[in-house]
């Protein structure tokens, strides 16, 4: 156990964590400080195009069959987290059941900026992963988005007894894979299989992960803060939910991976990555699909949720412990 | 050289921008003008030019012209109709003078 402790207190002190908390910081004493939304933007892409060229270029020399499982088990927890939202807090008084759905949607739906965050991390900590773990993201994500919107179209209809209205599938999950952040990785992972991007993967994308990772997490933790003021503005139960769910959902998805690592040898890093997945709540692809989904849900409480508590918990708390969790298993 | 035309304002959320351009042409309007628009409304503060994670939360400002008060009429119950219920939106209309001659 205390071996666990000290390897938890040690991922706290990762540079991503101290960015993200020194961005929080800045923000909560009303600095000046502003990072153009182009840059993030940049950033983002940059990150994923780099996470889905390393997947690519390890799908090209791997068993294309392992990754089925954890792809299943990864459409599955999506799902699930969303029925978890509608039965958790969606019975709670003063909750409308499509505030809750899309918020469920959002958590089960996966964060870019955390999966950067997990990987780099884990490399330091010298856990092996399979390096396709990071392509799981849209199995999870499109999903979750898609199971709410569904589930809060049907409650809905059912409520007014409109139900000639049927839920479009298709257009959900072209509006998920057309969003910046999973074309940006879907990108990615083809020029890996496709091409041989070894010399700008080499020369570019590596050596300058780290250091934009660092950037994006500052304004994750600035945006992390502005947003604290929206959800103020709805049911604090949103707050509790934001704080608790990403580790329940990292557990249960842990879990998953380690019944998979017991079935096929998918690693315990590549368990620790589903983890953190599941934790995740997406912050860029996800709000607009959403808000267009399901417009009678309050977008400052799922968007306030995740950014403002439920990110800042996936990378703080989340990746320290499931790393921590999984140096204990490998038996360091 | 000038005319009296009507300036239909659209104030809204930046995800509705395709839905309205794609309303406002349907109803038969020439041409519009898209601007990032931020400020503070009854749903909530919505700002733009600072880095934000998400757009869902940022606003934009239509402009159209049109040579009727019946096609603005028309767009404005069209948009009242769509989105009023669920979004952050405000449409508002005042008589401008166009300085170039141009079929509206």
């Amino acid at each position: 156990m205390s071996d666990f402790l000290k390897l938890f207190l040690e991922q706290l002190q990762s540079p991503t964590l101290g960015f993200l908390i020194g961005g929080i910081v800045v923000a909560a004493l009303g600095s000046q400080l502003a990072i153009p939304d182009s840059i993030y933007k940049f950033i983002s892409f940059f990150l994923l195009m780099k996470i889905g060229l390393t997947g690519g270029i390890a799908i090209r020399n791997s068993n294309p069959t392992e990754i089925f499982l954890p792809a299943l088990a990864a459409v599955g927890l999506g799902i699930v987290i969303v029925f978890i939202a509608r039965y958790t807090i969606g019975k709670l008084p003063g909750i409308t059941v499509p505030d809750a759905v899309a918020t469920g949607g959002l958590f089960g739906a996966v964060s870019g900026s955390t999966l950067a965050a997990v990987l780099p991390q884990l490399d330091s900590a010298k856990i092996p992963y399979e390096a396709w773990t990071a392509a799981l993201y849209p199995f999870m994500d499109i999903p979750a988005l898609v199971t709410a919107i569904v589930v809060a179209s049907v409650y809905l209809s059912k409520k007014t007894g409109n139900t000639s209205e049927k839920v479009e599938i298709w257009p959900i999950i072209k509006e998920s894979v057309q969003s910046s952040a999973v074309t940006s990785l879907l990108l990615g992972v083809a020029l890996g299989i496709l091409t041989k991007p070894e010399p700008v993967y080499e020369s570019f994308f590596n050596p300058l992960f780290r250091g934009f990772l660092a950037i994006l997490m500052i304004i994750m933790g600035m945006e992390a803060a502005q947003r604290m003021n929206e959800l103020r503005k709805v049911a604090q139960w949103f707050a509790i939910y934001a704080f608790i769910a990403p580790i329940l959902h990292g557990f249960l998805a842990f879990g998953v991976g380690l019944i998979i690592h017991k079935l096929t040898g998918f690693s315990i890093g590549g368990a620790v990555v589903l983890a953190v997945i599941a934790a995740s709540s997406s912050d860029i692809s996800g709000p607009p699909t959403l808000r267009a989904g399901i417009p009678s849900a309050n977008p400052s409480a799922y968007i306030g949720a995740s950014t403002a508590i439920g990110t800042p918990v996936a990378i703080a708390i989340c990746i320290p412990l499931f790393i921590g969790i999984a140096e204990v298993l490998l038996g360091r | 050289m000038s005319q009296q035309v009507w300036k239909l304002v659209i104030v809204g959320e930046e995800i509705l921008s395709k839905k309205l351009i794609k309303l406002i042409k349907a109803a038969g309007a020439t041409g519009y003008t898209v601007n990032a628009a931020g400020g503070e409304g009854s749903r909530n503060v919505r700002s733009t030019g600072e880095p934000s994670v998400s757009h869902t939360l940022s606003n934009v400002k239509i402009e159209v012209l049109t040579g009727t008060r019946e096609l603005a009429d028309k767009i404005t119950n069209d948009i009242a109709a769509k989105f009023y219920a669920d979004y952050s939106i405000i449409t508002y209309i005042y008589q401008v003078e166009a300085l170039r001659d141009h079929k509206f």
